[in-house]
């Protein structure tokens, strides 16, 4: 037994979403990345402003540094309301002259003095922005480099990041719905051939041996070349075994249509009574022959038929009044009073005719053999959604233990050698096609009943 | 009577041929389909007797074309084949009747005899007396609303008694028209064939009654 596999369209569907959450994850981190780093350009920009600002208000007097802080510069930095601000201006000696004596000049490990920066820090515990800058004086009171450091916290520029990232996220998210559902609308196109080829096929009587023609991609060609192959295989089949019945009908019954009329034509010749003895049992012989042939051909014919054969719909009352005039040979010496009760409207299932008269037959043959001193009645009935066909006599009937084993394939030859031991079973497998039964009632010492019943819409579901 | 026999079996032919000369038949054979609807285009019949397989025309086709001329001579099928593949019975293309071989030729026999006597030419095929009712068609006899499975014989019986509700029928008529000349029927056999019909016509609204001394009529019952 195969393993049950994943639909093709969870498959593509699981992939192609796996393709998609890992594509948003990329594009994420990365819009997540460049916000950081446009907040931080921003927010730069303003702090080196400000420190050059600061810078610029530096003056010599009198051979001394002096500022004077610009209100300017702080309102610039000042846009961002919650942040807070530290500063501090060094003179070209290194002296803080204002602003927090605590607040790290970043470059002064490195050797170049006049260098402008920004960078991380922390300051007093927190995450801070700084911005260095200097202002080289070459005034003959005062050479050097004053420098200018101004450092912010990040809360604005982090709070900027967040919304542009959040705004690139909700970017991200409406492309990723748009592609997932794309997706569902592609794989499912795409798929569409299958599901029309499935339905094809499922909606195929079984019985239908005609090719399949559904249009296919390319990929699907080879299935459906295969199912073609295998329906004209089985065709062939069917039909070899169809011709190798009709041949075995037609090879089998000749000759004993001509030993019949052979014994026929001697028994009317002068005979010794001595031969007239060997001709009758000959004649008994050829009977018994010419009936099993019958029905072993019967047997053949009503298996394949129940393979080969749609059902259509049947009268069975006329079904029926047909079966029993084949049934019945004007030449039976017994009288048997046979009646037949059908409802008046026309009982109609769905089956196949020459089965349904073969089952018919072989009941009434089967009473007329065993049984049925001198009635038989048959009655149809319909009871909810079957048809019933009771076929009573008023002979000894079958003896219940033998019930189970005469709707078996050979299953009770009776002992005369006068049956085959098929009529019933071939009754019984009719009645299993055609979605019913074969069942039996004994009426005490005379009276037995033979109960076939067939669903209505027998054979459709077959 | 006059008979076509198209067979192409030799010894099955020969043996109908027997059985059927011997109740004082003619019987022509052909072996081909062709030269069998050959034949009967320039002879008339009282009956045919068709082989299903055959060289030239097959049964059928000769059926068919012989029903497509017009003509109305009974014809009985005779069939080897298995209805493994058939889709048609033979009844519902325009045989009287068939026998699927191999069969008895008894009941040849007693096929044939209905046959001709069926042709003796009725005008109506439904025939009702009392709540009896007989297709002769298709031989169903209706009593009330059950049918009834006759016998040949049994149906003639009836059909006689039942064309003229009424009238008595003297024993040797009857025996007249229900055996032909070449048979010999039992001194008992129109009472025996009374007493059969009687039993399967019990319950119907119409009656056969004993006239004694002269014969047998159908008497239907009034309105109760």
């Amino acid at each position: 037994m195969a393993r049950r596999e994943p639909s093709l369209f969870v498959r593509l569907f699981a992939l192609m979403s796996l393709v998609l959450v890992f594509g948003a994850a990329v594009l994420m981190t990365a819009a997540w990345y460049s916000a950081r780093q446009a907040a931080d350009e921003a927010y730069d920009r303003l702090l080196l402003g400000a420190a050059y600002q600061i810078a610029d208000a530096i003056q010599v007097q009198e051979g001394e540094p002096e500022i004077a802080l610009p209100v300017s510069a702080f309102e610039l930095l000042a846009l961002s309301d919650r942040d807070r601000i530290f500063y501090r201006v060094l003179d070209p000696a290194g002296r803080t002259m204002t602003g927090y004596e605590s607040l790290a000049d970043p470059a002064a490990a490195e050797a170049s003095p006049d260098k402008a920066l920004v960078e991380n820090a922390t300051f007093d515990g927190e995450v801070v922005r700084v911005a260095r800058v200097s202002r080289r004086f070459d005034d003959p009171q005062m050479r050097g480099d004053a420098v200018v450091i101004v450092a912010q916290t990040v809360e604005a520029r982090q709070a900027l990041a967040r919304d542009l990232t959040f705004r690139s996220f909700i970017l991200v998210g409406v492309m990723g719905a748009i592609a997932i559902g794309g997706t569902i609308f592609a794989v499912r196109r795409a798929l569409a051939p299958i599901s029309r080829l499935e339905a094809a096929i499922r909606q195929r009587d079984p019985l239908d041996l005609t090719l399949v023609s559904v249009s296919t991609p390319r990929e699907l060609a080879p299935f459906v070349a295969e199912i073609n192959g295998f329906i004209e295989r089985l065709r062939a089949r069917v039909e070899l075994m169809q011709q190798f019945i009709a041949d075995a009908a037609h090879q089998l019954r000749t000759p004993l249509a001509a030993l019949e009329g052979q014994v026929d034509l001697l028994a009317n010749d002068q005979v010794t009574p001595e031969g007239r003895k060997h001709l009758d049992r000959i004649r008994v012989r050829t009977g018994q022959l010419s009936r099993l042939a019958n029905q072993l051909l019967s047997h053949a014919m009503v298996a394949h038929r129940e393979r080969a054969v749609a059902g259509s719909p049947v009268d069975l009352a006329e079904l029926t009044r047909r079966a029993l005039d084949d049934a019945i040979p004007d030449t039976l010496e017994r009288d048997i009073l046979v009646t037949l009760h059908a409802p008046p409207a026309p009982l109609i299932v769905s089956g196949d005719p020459v089965n349904l008269a073969e089952a018919i037959k072989n009941i009434v043959d089967n009473a007329l053999r065993h049984g049925a001193p001198s009635r038989i009645t048959v009655r149809l009935s319909r009871r909810q959604d079957m048809a019933v066909v009771e076929v009573e006599d008023d002979g000894p009937g079958i003896a219940p233990a033998q019930w189970a084993r005469v709707v078996q394939r050979f299953g009770a030859p009776s002992a005369d050698g006068k049956g085959s031991g098929l009529g019933l079973s071939i009754t019984a497998e009719v009645a299993a096609a055609h979605g019913g039964g074969l069942s039996f009632v004994a009426k005490g010492a005379v009276g037995f009943v033979v109960v076939l019943s067939l669903a209505i819409q027998g054979r459709e579901f077959a | 009577m006059r008979i076509l026999l198209v067979e192409d079996t030799r010894d099955v032919g020969e043996a109908i041929i027997g059985r059927l000369s011997r109740i004082g038949h003619a019987v022509d054979w052909e072996v081909d389909g062709a030269a069998g609807m050959e034949v009967l285009s320039r002879t008339s019949y009282d009956l045919v007797i068709l082989d299903v397989m055959l060289p030239g025309l097959d049964g059928f086709s000769l059926l068919a074309q012989l029903r497509a001329r017009g003509s109305t001579t009974p014809v009985l099928i005779l069939t080897a084949r298995s209805r493994v593949e058939d889709r048609v019975d033979a009844l519902d293309i325009g045989a009287d009747d068939y026998l699927v071989k191999p069969f008895d030729f008894r009941e040849l026999e007693a096929r044939v005899r209905a046959l001709i006597r069926r042709n003796g030419g009725e005008a109506t095929n439904l025939l009702r007396c009392g709540d009896i009712s007989i297709d002769r068609l298709t031989r169903m006899v209706r009593v009330g609303d059950c049918e009834v499975h006759l016998k040949r014989r049994e149906l003639t019986l009836l059909e006689i008694l039942s064309s003229r509700p009424g009238r008595v029928f003297g024993k040797d008529e009857l025996l007249d028209r229900m055996f032909g000349h070449d048979e010999a029927p039992g001194p008992n056999a129109v009472e025996l064939y009374i007493g059969r019909l009687r039993r399967k016509i019990e319950g119907a609204r119409a009656q056969i009654v004993t006239v004694r001394g002269f014969g047998y009529q159908m008497v239907i019952d009034g309105p109760a």
